[in-house]
């Protein structure tokens, strides 16, 4: 092709040169051009099919509602409506404004203290005693008020035992407040000869006081019971949240026969530990899926030392020793297989222990025996000896080859463990009574109503602050990686988190809480299963310089040749042109 | 030591409690964004050798050393995660088979009794080193290979093997660079995964890798610093090679005197090092940690603490109240056993009665559903009806 332009042009072929002849008679061929050019172009084409094929896949994840829930949440933290009322069911003075507002006083001494989920509360006080009936304090709506009529229920609550106390308040409370029942905290004060305090296992408590117009110890009697109880709990061990970011809970209960040789116990778990159980796994099931599973395990001494206390006549571990009385080389606790990596493992041990030790007691620093021989250590689990009987009579023939733990011991043992649960999730095992007339009744699920109310706001509010700072830092993280591929789960997973959020938290205004407690669990779960995605590893992120070196390679060498030769060839063209336009020109003047 | 006393309710300390609450009655907007702080609950270890080969039998007799050393004070294997990158007990050239010592006089046996490596061989890369400190695993991953932290754990990282400025030699083909270790670092105390955290590195310029760490909540120590070497400690003639480095020598020096009730500090064992002996400087990072380092044990890394609470009373009247529920659930779980076994013996009768009708039919439904169980019922009626069609197009075609 080269040949032919110059001897058609009859020009020299190096362009470069200095063109003496600056002149030509034909018009410059526009193959050379046309090709190296088009070549040129075909690439700049390509380009963008190239960066298009190669870009990373970023699904878009919504950081702006992440970041504006979050910082909604943190401006406006999530309060429950409570709503606290009074009943007076014996004639009581005209209550004053003063008497609700230093109920409400009382109360939000207990709301300082830092913890999440309190309550927005509002006080009522209604008396209603049969002739009159009159109300006082505000409620939220009209609705929630105390309908009068329950006149007669001191006639039918008197002379009946707590439990049916409880029933016929219960039934009045569904009654008379109409729909507010579930959210709705009552008093209920009657006139009486003996002062005491009842509280319930609903969501209620009575009081029966001997001087009704003494209005300040009532007033802080019953800002007690709000505060205190309803709204904070008890006192208990502390804010612990033994759930896993899956939402799972597993129990693990083993029994552990220190020394075989000495004696085997089996036991009938399943039976037993499913029917008692199952209520309280239930009454959990808005702040925790809770399954079950029990192990008999042999050959698993205790790690701590034992020694003889004469004033006992027992072998005693001291509480301080306690530490290290779980054996973790010797007791294999931890081979659930139901377990999954993210959920949580509660170990729950019933310690046999060997003849050597046996009977076996904890004792206190007062140098008293534990009343329950159990212990706990948060977020793990807990422990409780059981000594087989007969051992203290040093009767080592009596056993069989292998004995049954008795059903009736196991209940007992299994009563402790509900303690330990109860302990395990922050509340207390039994109640600490501010005075000896307090009495409090206890649930077949092993938690009050009251009690899982709390439960549930605390795990509510948790779960949600919690699933709003992982969602944060999942979305700082992928914005500092800007090469980071972020896959299409991530995305669904971070959406269906954020929906899950926004719908908790209208359930938390609109009051319903065992709702609330599971769209926030949903929440928690999906914003870690998001941060935690096995693809968002830092060092398989392709950054500018790995792209580069991938494909410089293939393009560069390359494209610097076609750069070049396009370059040059319209250089080429345009002095060819030129010259050729020169002789036409001169040709026109010639002429 | 972080035994506790014993937990016990001072009538003083509620009044306290209250007196302080009406005083501070008045605030009311409270700040739910900062945490409480949290209580120190369990101790984890991460022990990872990185080399191969016969020649660095030290770095993993370092190890192993190392894991005997917390297993002895405490810490039970569901919480240490080891990761060896090879095979010294099992290797052909081991004079001692299933053996391994850190020590020519050939005491103690690492590899004797209850060793449960996590990763071995090579499962040890980079990549499952940050999964298992950032936790971001594949689904399938069982439990013992996770590190299962929480906000109140402390976690001892020990790592040894050939290292250089700024990197550790990962199996002879990775590095493990600081950035990416400060990386990891920073995921973890992002999501809470630890309450403080140990890093111990024995490699040469071993202090070159916590360089970049800025994460609050750690304390570092590495057996020499930028352009020093770290040496081996003996070399034992029977064995071959050179079975421990100095500075884990002397870290398990510092540890034989100790047992799970002492308490030591961390400033002890820091300023045990001695650079004549170690030929080079053990340097430690220190300020990024909170406390100051005469004040923590090394229990509260090395060893395992358990916070005990006794448990004052079970939940009383529990089983009162489950009296009349439980006899009735208890008659039900029965008879569902009854119908268990019945069945169990059912069958077994069933394969004895050879005779009847009734026996072929059986046989004949059991056939079909163990053939059509699984399938879903639309499915099922189309095969029927697609039978009877064929079934009658096969007649009209014969007759």
């Amino acid at each position: 092709m080269a040949d032919d332009t110059s001897a058609a042009a009859g020009t020299s072929t190096d362009s470069g040169a200095g063109t003496e002849s600056n002149l030509r008679t034909t018009k410059p061929g526009t193959k050379r051009l046309f090709l190296t050019v088009s070549v040129l172009i075909s690439f700049l084409l390509g380009a963008p099919f190239l960066l298009k094929s190669t870009e990373i896949h970023r699904s878009p994840l919504p950081s702006a509602s992440i970041s504006s829930l979050s910082d909604h949440l943190q401006s406006n933290p999530p309060s429950f409506p409570c709503h606290f009322q009074v009943i007076f069911l014996s004639p009581f003075k005209q209550p004053d404004s003063s008497f609700s507002l230093s109920i409400g006083e009382k109360i939000s001494a207990q709301l300082s203290k830092e913890s999440c989920g309190n309550c927005k509360f509002t006080v009522s006080v209604t008396v209603d005693s049969g002739s009159s009936c009159r109300h006082e304090g505000d409620a939220d709506s009209a609705a929630c008020l105390w309908e009068c009529g329950g006149g007669e229920l001191v006639d039918a609550i008197a002379g009946r035992d707590d439990q049916e106390i409880d029933e016929l308040l219960q039934s009045a409370v569904n009654e008379r407040t109409g729909v507010c029942a579930g959210r709705v905290y009552s008093v209920f004060v009657m006139e009486g000869k003996s002062e005491r305090v009842v509280v319930g296992k609903y969501r209620h408590a009575w009081m029966v006081v001997k001087e009704l117009d003494d209005s300040t110890s009532v007033s802080s009697m019953i800002g007690t019971l709000f505060g205190d109880y309803f709204m904070g709990g008890g006192f208990g061990t502390g804010e612990y949240i033994p759930v896993g970011s899956d939402g799972n809970v597993v129990l693990s209960f083993s029994l552990l026969n220190s020394n075989p040789s000495d004696w085997i116990y089996d036991w009938d778990f399943q039976r037993t530990g499913e029917g008692l159980l199952g209520p309280v796994l239930e009454a959990l099931a808005p702040v925790a899926n809770i399954t079950m599973e029990s192990q008999v395990l042999y050959h698993a001494p205790k790690s701590s030392i034992s020694f003889w206390d004469e004033k006992l006549e027992a072998y005693v571990v001291n509480t301080r020793d306690l530490p290290f009385f779980v054996n973790s080389n010797e007791w294999h606790l931890d081979t659930s297989l139901s377990a999954s990596g993210r959920s949580k493992v509660l170990q729950f041990v019933v310690y046999v222990p060997s003849a050597s030790e046996c009977p076996l007691y904890i004792r206190t620093p007062e140098g008293e025996m534990s009343k329950t021989n159990a212990f706990i250590s948060p977020m793990w689990g807990g422990v409780a000896i059981w000594n087989p009987p007969g051992c203290s009579m040093q009767s080592q023939g009596i056993h069989s080859a292998r004995d049954v733990l008795p059903p009736q011991e196991l209940e007992k043992i299994i009563e402790i463990f509900i303690g330990q649960l109860r302990l395990l999730f922050g509340l207390n095992s039994n109640y600490v009574k501010p005075s000896p007339k307090f009495k409090f009744l206890a649930s077949e699920k092993g938690f009050t109503n009251w009690e899982l109310d709390l439960l549930y706001r605390q795990h509510t509010c948790f779960n949600l602050l919690s699933s709003l700072s992982t969602l944060q830092s999942l979305s700082t993280l992928v914005e500092s990686l800007p090469r980071m591929i972020v896959m299409d789960e991530i995305g669904k997973q971070v959406e269906l988190s954020l929906e899950a959020a926004n719908l908790a938290e209208r359930n938390i205004s609109l009051g319903i809480n065992n709702a609330s407690a599971l769209s926030s669990i949903r929440a928690r779960a999906l914003a870690e299963d998001a941060f935690f995605h096995p693809s968002i590893m830092s060092i398989s992120y392709s950054s500018m310089e790995h792209y580069f070196a991938i494909y410089m390679p293939f393009f560069a060498p390359v494209s610097l040749h076609v750069l070049l030769a396009a370059v040059k060839e319209v250089k080429r063209y345009y002095a060819e042109r030129s010259k050729y336009l020169a002789f036409r020109a001169s040709k026109v003047k010639s002429s | 030591m972080a035994s506790e006393k014993s937990w016990s309710r001072n009538p003083m300390g509620l009044q306290l409690h209250r007196i302080l609450s009406v005083f501070f009655s008045l605030s009311i907007v409270l700040p739910l964004s900062s945490p409480s702080p949290t209580m120190h609950n369990n101790n984890w270890a991460v022990l990872v050798c990185t080399s191969r080969f016969w020649f660095n039998y030290r770095h993993m007799a370092n190890t192993l050393s190392l894991y005997r050393t917390v297993k002895r004070l405490g810490i039970p294997d569901e919480r240490i995660i080891l990761m060896l990158a090879d095979d010294m007990a099992c290797n052909a050239r081991n004079n001692y088979p299933a053996q391994v010592f850190n020590n020519e006089n050939h005491q103690l046996n690492l590899y004797g009794d209850n060793v449960e490596v996590d990763y071995r061989g090579y499962q040890v890369t980079v990549e499952n080193f940050l999964r298992v400190l950032t936790g971001r695993h594949e689904a399938s991953v069982p439990r013992s290979k996770r590190l299962l932290s929480d906000e109140g754990s402390h976690i001892l990282l020990y790592m040894t093997g050939h290292g250089g400025n700024e990197f550790l030699k990962f199996q002879d083909t990775e590095e493990l660079q600081s950035h990416d270790l400060a990386d990891a670092v920073k995921q973890m105390k992002e999501k809470n995964r630890f309450k403080e955290l140990l890093i111990m590195v024995d490699t040469c310029q071993a202090a070159t890798l916590f360089s970049q760490l800025q994460s609050p909540g750690v304390v570092a120590i590495g057996s020499s610093m930028k352009g020093e070497n770290s040496y081996s400690h003996h070399l034992d003639p029977d064995v071959g090679v050179s079975v421990v480095d100095r500075f884990t020598f002397y870290t398990l020096a510092f540890f034989e005197r100790l047992d799970m009730y002492s308490n030591a500090s961390l400033n002890s064992l820091f300023t045990s090092y001695d650079p004549t002996l170690l030929m080079s400087t053990a340097y430690y990072r220190m300020d990024l940690y909170e406390r100051p380092l005469n004040t923590v044990p090394v229990t509260n890394f090395f060893g395992s603490v358990m916070k005990t609470i006794p448990t004052d009373s079970a939940y009383p009247g529990f089983l009162v109240a489950r009296a009349s529920e439980y006899t009735t659930t208890s008659a039900e779980t029965e008879t569902a056993r009854a119908v268990l076994e019945d069945e169990a013996d059912h069958s077994k009768t069933h394969t004895q009665s050879e005779k009847g009708l009734q026996h072929i039919l059986d046989e004949w439904l059991k056939l079909l559903e163990g053939k059509f169980g699984e399938k879903d019922p639309d499915m099922l009626v189309a095969y029927g009806l697609g039978s009877m069609v064929l079934l009658a197009i096969s007649t009209w075609l014969s007759s």
